[in-house]
């Protein structure tokens, strides 16, 4: 009898690990060829000076990565990204579930708020750097002019020409950008719960406040999960915005890990380097995502 | 006036202030959404001049109705429908693949699942710009250089990892009940797949169809490395036309992006609404 | 760099003399053309009309006349020019023929075997009589690396004749001049300069333009190759000037947040902000197609005005800050063994002298993207008052200092744009930033 249990454990098993290659197979091939290749390739480069085209390169073997660990604008690009996904979570976060929430309690009706407030979502980042550029202006721009209505006389508020205010503007612009596509994913996150539940909630006498704390929001667990985890490694390798709106500056205030990459390894004919820098970005992206999926584990029910 | 009914006024008036106060949020944020895409639309209507003279935040005086037709005429179709193949194509491959892999990752248990999990959280770290020349090389190797079709494998495969991150989150929501009675009635795992887990990864699937639609639709760096005729260029590339050294118009620019916009705000007035649908009619049958 | 200039300018003096021996129109001294088939890759950044049918019609009229060779014309964003061209070369797929912008970057592709030298061709054959500044730019190492086909640009004092009138000022001389210009500019309530220091390399041409009226070239060539340093007297005066300025407000508020680019700055000229711009000359293009009637009573020009104190020290200042030859077009000519593959540098040079920069393709150039080629006798053709200050300004030079930024190597580069907004932000003084320009300086020479 446990003879065959066994069997059949172990049969099971080997129709399990067989059904996940399978389903795991055209994903992972995928992945090998255009991203598994292209990462080893970065971390043998940066083991080589190299100005990126010539053909002889030098092997200096872990010099660079000496240089990284003591490269205080690496590190300070770092702190600036740490500052930007603090606050990218902070905000986007936060802002996207209670938009989620909003059109969750309100239905169809306020099909008209959710549409507008994607749009941010759907502009491009050029068209993002030139008009943000005009709204954040020191002279003429949006804040400027509200200072100067508050203050009675003309107030200047210099958001993007002066540190530390440029990273935070930037942070500010971004928020702005990605909340839209938080809200989606709450709502796709609220529409997944079973109605059944909210049904069987408000017969047993539960208010709406009650629903959602006590059901719906526990629920969403993994979702907010995931999310953040989102949030977090999109703000730790971002490079977009920066890089059209304010080109790092002003004087590397704004410089992020992924910017400072970019131009080590395309202008300034540093690619051995460069690629160093992606590949210490790279381990620390994925140590800080895999830390907080470890720290905020969610009750996972497979 | 009993005990029960002050409460039920009280409770009453309270949610009719959180209702007010929400609406008063609601109203405020969507402004700050609709502004700047509104001057994005009404900046198209300009010429540079008008425009940096007034001003960026000016009402067209006068409107300028050319920046339109400018567009049409140097080919902006043909950016978009190519556009609209390849993101088209890539979307579909890439929501069948990630559906497949996070089906295991979320609902079955073997010995690599963690690891894999974690490779697919590691891979979502690589900085895009670093497989800029390995994917070139490997273009060119592949016989597909200048060919629209190169940019298959990198948008399929960049969206990947955070759609499979996503959907494994999404379909370990679904209860595990719903699988289990449907084995004793002899389903193997793939017809549980296609036939319970798919269908209720729905609202799943189309924040990640909305997602990476967007990200596609306005990817960059990669169609302007790998294409190079005007015959094999994607709308984001479109803008070049208008942008020289050292020269920008950007009201042409912008409507360039107006235009490539809308296409998206459609597809999202459609999809949109499948997932109120969700919570309305209970997508969700166990 | 003096070694060089002369050098050259005896070059230029035989070959001239050569050529007028050998005047007769029709006996064109080209080298002939292979008769196989060819195939030749061409990138530039020609995306937009007028520059985009410009240079096709060039490369057109080439393939009429050898129809055995195709020229495979690839128009790359001026944006993401150089990591294209980056990514081409690390997979070995450089094209045969490519557009750059001489200085550091040049440099460094001819180190790293994707530029033919091209000293013995351009002896030998005819080419436009370009000139001295130009082919100075286009070499590196006493050889010449690229044939120039961008025109000239020159970095003048755009400035609002309107305003001028109104307010009462004569165009300065005169740094001094310049100051009491500012100064009554705003009594006047105008704000003197625009600047869109967001990008950098636009408040590097006031330092550029002041280092070089002060110590001529002398002080810029020693501390590019750091026998002198860029905490010497002129850097330390220019950087102070700035200073002063900058507190007195001859700038516009925010100048550090704005993107030329954009057209942030001349936005605050057309809007009767600003009165003054110090510009490469590209703007007149720029603010001509913005408005052409603007342009036609607005807009005047005027050279940067002299040190008078360096001046009677016997400074030269006539040193024009700008880029002699806009771009040039170097070519990657090699066979597989990586010898030189003669059929296709040939071919590419005719291309490159004979219809780039040909005729057809200059009075184009002039008519439709007022741009000034960068060859000899140009300059009396020049109709637009405004290109006309420029190109005087331009042909007096005894020296054309190629943009800092363009010019230094490219790790210096970053350096000195970051230091430009914190300059300009009074966040460092000009001590500091000169010696952040030396260590940098010094560590690029050491490679």
């Amino acid at each position: 009898m446990s003879k065959k249990k066994n069997t059949l454990a172990r049969e099971n098993a080997r129709s399990t690990a067989f059904a996940a290659t399978v389903f795991l197979l055209p994903a992972l091939i995928l992945i090998a060829i255009y991203m598994i290749y292209p990462i080893f390739d970065t971390f043998r480069t940066g083991a080589f000076k190299w100005n990126g085209i010539s053909a002889d390169r030098i092997y200096v073997g872990l010099a660079n990565w000496k240089t990284l660990l003591a490269d205080k604008v690496f590190w300070s690009s770092f702190s600036h990204n740490i500052i930007v996904m603090i606050f990218s979570i902070l905000l986007q976060i936060p802002i996207g579930l209670l938009l989620a929430t909003f059109l969750d309690a309100s239905g169809r009706k306020a099909n008209i708020f959710k549409i507008i407030w994607f749009f941010p979502y759907l502009m491009s980042s050029v068209a993002i750097a030139f008009l943000f550029n005009y709204i954040l202006a020191t002279n003429g721009g949006l804040f400027s002019s509200i200072a100067t209505l508050i203050n009675g006389k003309r107030t200047l508020v210099d958001l993007l020409g002066k540190n530390p205010q440029a990273l935070f503007a930037v942070i500010g612009v971004m928020a702005w950008q990605f909340t839209p596509f938080y809200m989606v994913y709450f709502i796709a996150g609220y529409s997944n719960i079973d109605t059944t539940l909210y049904e069987a909630a408000i017969i047993d006498g539960c208010t709406r406040k009650d629903y959602l704390f006590k059901i719906a929001i526990p629920l969403l667990g993994p979702i907010f999960k995931t999310a953040c985890t989102m949030s977090l490694i999109g703000s730790l390798k971002y490079f977009d915005l920066v890089f059209n709106m304010t080109q790092g500056g002003p004087a590397r205030g704004t410089e992020l890990m992924a910017t400072y990459m970019y131009r080590l390894s395309f202008s300034e004919f540093n690619m051995g380097y460069g690629s160093c820098v992606a590949a210490g970005m790279f381990i620390l992206i994925t140590f800080i995502a895999l830390l907080f999926n470890r720290i905020f584990v969610v009750k996972e029910d497979y | 006036m009993n005990q029960q009914e002050t409460d039920y006024r009280k409770q009453k008036a309270k949610s009719r202030l959180a209702w007010g106060v929400a609406i008063f949020f609601a109203i405020f944020w969507l402004l700050v959404a609709l502004i700047p895409f509104a001057f994005m639309i009404l900046n198209s209507f300009r010429k540079q001049f008008d425009m940096l003279s007034q001003g960026v935040f000016h009402f067209p005086d006068p409107w300028f109705f050319d920046n339109y037709p400018n567009i049409v005429k140097n080919g902006f179709f043909g950016y978009f429908f190519r556009s609209v193949l390849i993101v088209g194509i890539s979307l579909v491959l890439m929501l069948i693949i990630s559906s497949f892999a996070a089906y295991p990752l979320s609902r079955m248990s073997f010995r690599l699942r963690n690891l894999i999990y974690a490779g697919i959280v590691a891979c979502m770290s690589i900085p895009m710009h670093v497989t800029l020349i390995p994917i070139f090389k490997m273009t060119n190797k592949m016989g597909l250089r200048d060919n629209l079709f190169a940019l298959l494998g990198p948008y399929v495969t960049f969206a990947l990892p955070m759609s499979i991150f996503i959907l494994t989150a999404f379909m370990m929501t679904i209860p595990k009940e719903v699988e289990e009675s449907a084995q004793i009635d002899g389903c193997n795992k793939f017809s549980n797949f296609f036939q319970i887990i798919l269908p209720l990864s729905k609202s799943g699937l189309s924040t990640l169809a909305i997602y990476n639609g967007v990200s596609m639709w306005n990817e960059f760096a990669f169609a302007n490395t790998l294409l190079t005729s005007a015959n094999q260029k994607t709308l984001p590339l479109a803008l070049g036309q208008f942008k020289g050294e050292h020269s920008a118009d950007m009201p042409l620019m912008l409507a360039v992006l107006v235009l490539s916009a809308l296409p998206m705000i459609i597809l999202f007035i459609i999809f949109q609404d499948k997932l109120v649908k969700g919570m309305m009619a209970g997508a969700v049958k166990g | 760099m003096k070694r060089l200039l002369a050098t050259i300018i005896t070059a230029a003096m035989t070959l001239s003399m050569f050529s007028v021996g050998a005047a007769a129109e029709e006996a064109k001294n080209i080298p002939e053309l292979t008769s196989e088939p060819l195939t030749i890759t061409l990138w530039d950044i020609a995306t937009e009309d007028p520059t985009k049918s410009i240079q096709e019609d060039a490369v057109q009229r080439f393939m009429a006349d050898y129809p055995n060779i195709t020229v495979n014309q690839v128009h790359q964003m001026n944006d993401n020019y150089k990591q294209q061209l980056i990514v081409a070369m690390a997979a070995n797929e450089c094209p045969n023929m490519y557009i750059h912008w001489s200085g550091g970057p040049m440099a460094e592709y001819y180190k790293s075997g994707f530029v033919n030298d091209l000293t013995d061709l351009y002896n030998t054959y005819d080419h436009p009589d370009f000139i001295d500044a130009a082919i100075a730019q286009a070499s590196y190492d006493d050889k010449i690396l690229a044939i120039p086909f961008g025109g000239l640009s020159g970095c003048d004092i755009f400035y609002n004749k309107v305003i001028f009138e109104e307010v009462g000022l004569e165009v300065p001389e005169t740094i001094d001049e310049l100051e009491e210009v500012c100064d009554k500019l705003i009594e006047a309530g105008y704000v003197p300069f625009s600047l869109a220091n967001g990008s950098k390399w636009t408040g590097s041409m006031y330092y550029m333009y002041l280092v070089a009226r002060h110590s001529g070239n002398d002080e810029f060539a020693a501390a590019y190759d750091q026998t002198g340093s860029f905490t010497s007297e002129a850097f330390i005066w220019a950087g102070e000037k700035i200073q002063d300025w900058v507190k007195k407000g001859y700038f516009n508020d925010g100048f550090n947040s704005l993107v030329t680019d954009n057209g942030e700055d001349r936005a605050l000229l057309y809007d009767n902000t600003c009165a003054m711009m110090l510009h490469g000359s590209w703007q007149i293009r720029s603010i001509t197609s913005d408005s052409a009637e603007w342009a036609q009573e607005h807009l005047g020009t005027f050279r940067f005005p002299k040190d008078a104190e360096a001046e009677a020290k016997g400074v030269p200042q006539d040193v024009e800050v700008g880029t002699a030859i806009g771009n040039g077009f170097s070519f990657n000519c090699f066979k597989e063994d990586g010898s030189v593959d003669e059929d296709m540098l040939n071919a590419c040079y005719v291309l490159a002298t004979q219809y780039y920069n040909d005729d057809i393709y200059n009075e184009r150039q002039m008519k439709e993207n007022s741009t000034i080629p960068s060859i000899k006798g140009f300059e009396t053709q020049v109709e637009d008052p405004n290109n006309k200050v420029v190109i005087d300004v331009f042909f007096n030079a005894s020296n054309v200092q190629l943009w800092y930024d363009q010019y230094l190597p490219a790790s210096v580069t970053e350096v000195h744009k970051n230091c430009m907004t914190e300059l300009f932000g009074l966040e460092k003084t000009p001590l500091e930033i000169g010696e952040e320009h030396d260590a940098a300086m010094k560590a690029a020479l050491a490679e």
